[in-house]
């Protein structure tokens, strides 16, 4: 189980390493920055790799029925979806 | 199967007689186009150090002829024995992500292994991505209701159209323990070579310095394990 402090951080170099993002742009992210519609990168492929990634790096195991479209809108939208997960 | 065609093998070499192979087996699906360029690299590394490389093409994979849903790991298992076999002198086999997992039935003086999957998790990435694109399109699938209807017909998954023996294979597929061999993963220590997941990537990418690394460590083990 993931530390919710080290949360932030994890999310942000799973997403630079499945969307090649560098350190800077995965830094920058804000929790009104748009993911799912707003990266060019961030296709079917990426949302399942990135639900893998998920559970290996940040010990938790996710539902079908848990996923929607709105948990990949904004980044903020992730990062309170992994929060809930990993304190639940 | 169909043709029993030879398929291509990519064969890097050094000048003159080489201190031993590697076998290269490349990860499996999408994550193979990801990682070749950079295994690659270590490939040209490895032969500038004196080993002979071989990268070969899985059935089904690559530039392969054979249609994918007529391919199982069983079947790449045999494929990658018989290729084994054909090699003189020393061997080493050396595994990336899913090739783990098709790797045991060769025979080798060693294996190296990086940054194994089992078999369960990319089967769950690849039937994700189904569930994610059937989304788009308006259309609700889930894994339990994509499992079922592969036990009886072939699924197509993100771009692979897989055989029930193949998506039943892959779901129980472990790595299985051969001797000796190392595992290296990545990141910082002893047992890790630097770099980022090039595998994992949307889009392919490069990265010459973790090549280096890959060739650096399989070189070392080689010496470690006194084949040359």
């Amino acid at each position: 189980m993931t530390e919710p402090s080290s949360v932030d951080a994890t999310l942000r170099a799973l997403l630079a390493d499945v969307l090649g993002l560098g350190e800077n742009r995965a830094g920058a992210l804000t929790h009104d920055s748009g993911l799912f519609g707003a990266l060019p990168e961030f296709d079917s492929m990426a949302v399942a790799t990135v639900l893998t990634e998920m559970e290996d790096r940040l010990g938790i195991l996710i539902d079908d029925d848990e996923i929607d479209g709105e948990i990949f809108e904004t980044y903020g939208n992730l990062l309170a979806f992994s929060l809930r997960k990993v304190t639940d | 199967m169909a043709t029993a065609a030879p398929e291509h093998i990519l064969h890097i070499t050094p000048a003159g007689s080489p201190r031993a192979t590697i076998l290269f087996v490349p990860p499996l699906f999408e994550e193979a186009n990801r990682s070749r360029r950079t295994l690659v690299l270590a490939m040209r590394a490895l032969a500038a150090d004196g080993f002979a490389t071989l990268l070969p093409d899985l059935p089904g994979q690559n530039e392969s002829l054979v249609p994918l849903e007529q391919v199982d790991l069983a079947i790449w298992q045999n494929v990658l024995a018989d290729a084994a076999a054909t090699i003189d002198g020393p061997l080493i086999i050396a595994s990336l992500r899913g090739g783990a997992l098709i790797d045991h039935h060769a025979k080798a003086a060693a294996w190296w292994r990086l940054a194994p999957v089992g078999g369960a998790s990319l089967l769950r990435t690849l039937m994700r991505a189904r569930v994610a694109a059937d989304r788009e399109g308006s259309v609700t699938s889930s894994l339990d209701s994509l499992q079922a209807e592969a036990a009886t017909a072939p699924l197509l998954l993100a771009g692979n159209k897989l055989s029930p023996a193949m998506i039943a294979q892959l779901g129980a597929a472990e790595i299985h323990p051969v001797a000796p061999f190392r595992t290296v993963t990545l990141g910082s220590g002893a047992d890790a070579v630097a770099g980022t997941p090039l595998w994992l990537r949307a889009e392919p990418g490069e990265d010459a310095t973790m090549a280096a690394a890959i060739a650096a460590d399989i070189s070392a083990w080689s010496t470690t394990c006194g084949i040359s």
